[in-house]
């Protein structure tokens, strides 16, 4: 990776396994900037979280979500995908790119997709403009 | 309940852009249930706004608060500590939450960001009916439970009209026709008797248009 490591958070359902214990941070620190968030159901991601991620200081968020068919709640990944739009809505509201969010259904356990992802995605996040930080007074 | 929907951002941002200091204030009760105004309303809405004033390059103070209802004085009290503190207060809360909170922090300013509908129901999953215009004299006792003052465009007490077309009103398709649910409700119940008797046309003193109306119960005061 080159220049300035650029702030994403990616959330990413437990149930796609993806991390073996002890495997995340030695990802980590192959992808610096990146956070990584695991929660137990795509859909428990809300579109005041993704806001207020991204409010936070993230330049983008990521949301990795199972099939639609494969969801253990059954109607998590379909909700996730219909308030990750939500969200993007309300950035477009305020003037922010809504590529600064995606929503992607990606195989469980494949890293390679993975990181594939996130390097595409990081690119996409550095030819937007970036997000004032917080002005001093 | 009452229900209500986000104002535009744009139009917020006109009211609160004077203020250095902002204290955002959902309300838990309603406008939680029809997804307006409760705590997920009022975390998006507050991370929204910091994300339009980081956008130019304004940095505002911007708190956030949830209260368990804004119309009763004992819930209000829960922001007594934060309210002062702020320029001012943008309430996620109905037109009635809003001016509770006027009358008792009488030196802040207290701006909407709803915009406050109807009382209505969820009917289902992210979809509110509006099914009661609050008339003073209820009357769904004869009608099946299903009200012609607000189901039926016209407010017919002696429906339908001729312009009922297959279970859609003819003021727009899109509205089913409150007569045609009145009368398959009374069907289904056996009760399609009811619709003999006369009933005169509603009396409109007891609603909003007698004036704002007051309910006084000596036996609930201190
Ligand atoms: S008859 Fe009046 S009080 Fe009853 S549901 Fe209709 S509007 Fe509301
Ligand atoms: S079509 Fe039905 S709902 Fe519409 S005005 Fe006539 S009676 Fe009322």
């Amino acid at each position: 990776m080159e220049g300035k490591p650029v702030k994403i958070v990616v959330y990413h359902c437990k149930n796609l396994r993806l991390f073996k214990d002890g495997e995340q941070k030695v990802f980590n620190r192959k992808w610096p900037g990146l956070s990584l968030v695991s929660i137990p159901c795509s859909g428990k991601v809300e579109a005041h979280h993704l806001l207020k991620t991204l409010a936070g200081g993230a330049q983008g968020v990521l949301i990795l979500a199972c099939a639609e068919s494969a969801c253990q709640y059954l109607e998590g990944s379909a909700r996730s995908r219909k308030r990750v739009d939500y969200a993007g809505q309300w950035l477009q509201k305020v003037g922010i790119s809504p590529e600064r969010l995606d929503f992607v259904r990606v195989p469980p356990m494949d890293r390679v997709a993975l990181e594939n992802l996130l390097r595409e995605f990081t690119s996409k996040i550095q030819s937007l403009e970036v997000i004032p930080a917080i002005a001093k007074a | 309940m009452i229900v209500a929907t986000l104002k535009e951002i744009d139009e917020i941002r006109k009211m609160i852009d004077r203020y250095d200091s902002v204290l955002v204030v959902g309300c838990d009760s309603c406008v939680a249930e029809c997804a307006a105004g409760g705590s997920r309303e009022t975390m998006l809405l507050t991370a929204a706004l910091k994300l339009s004033y980081l956008k130019d390059h304004k940095n505002p103070t911007i708190t956030e608060a949830v209260l368990d209802r804004q119309c009763v004085d004992d819930f209000i009290d829960q922001i007594a500590d934060q309210a002062p503190e702020h320029d001012a207060i943008l309430s996620l809360g109905c037109g009635a939450g809003v001016q509770a909170l006027a009358r008792v922090y009488r030196d802040k300013p207290i701006i909407p960001a709803l915009n406050t509908l109807f009382i209505g129901e969820t009917v289902s999953r992210g979809v509110w009916q509006e099914n009661c215009l609050g008339c003073g004299n209820c009357k769904l006792g004869y009608f099946g439970a299903v009200c012609p003052v607000t189901r039926c465009s016209k407010k017919l007490m002696n429906g339908p009209c001729g312009g009922s077309k297959g279970g859609r009103c003819e003021v727009n398709p899109e509205i089913a026709c409150g007569w045609d649910m009145i009368i398959r409700r009374l069907d289904a119940l056996g009760e399609l008797d009811r619709l003999t008797e006369y009933v005169p046309p509603c009396d409109w003193s007891t609603s909003h248009s007698g004036g704002p109306r007051k309910v006084i119960r000596e036996d609930q005061q201190p």
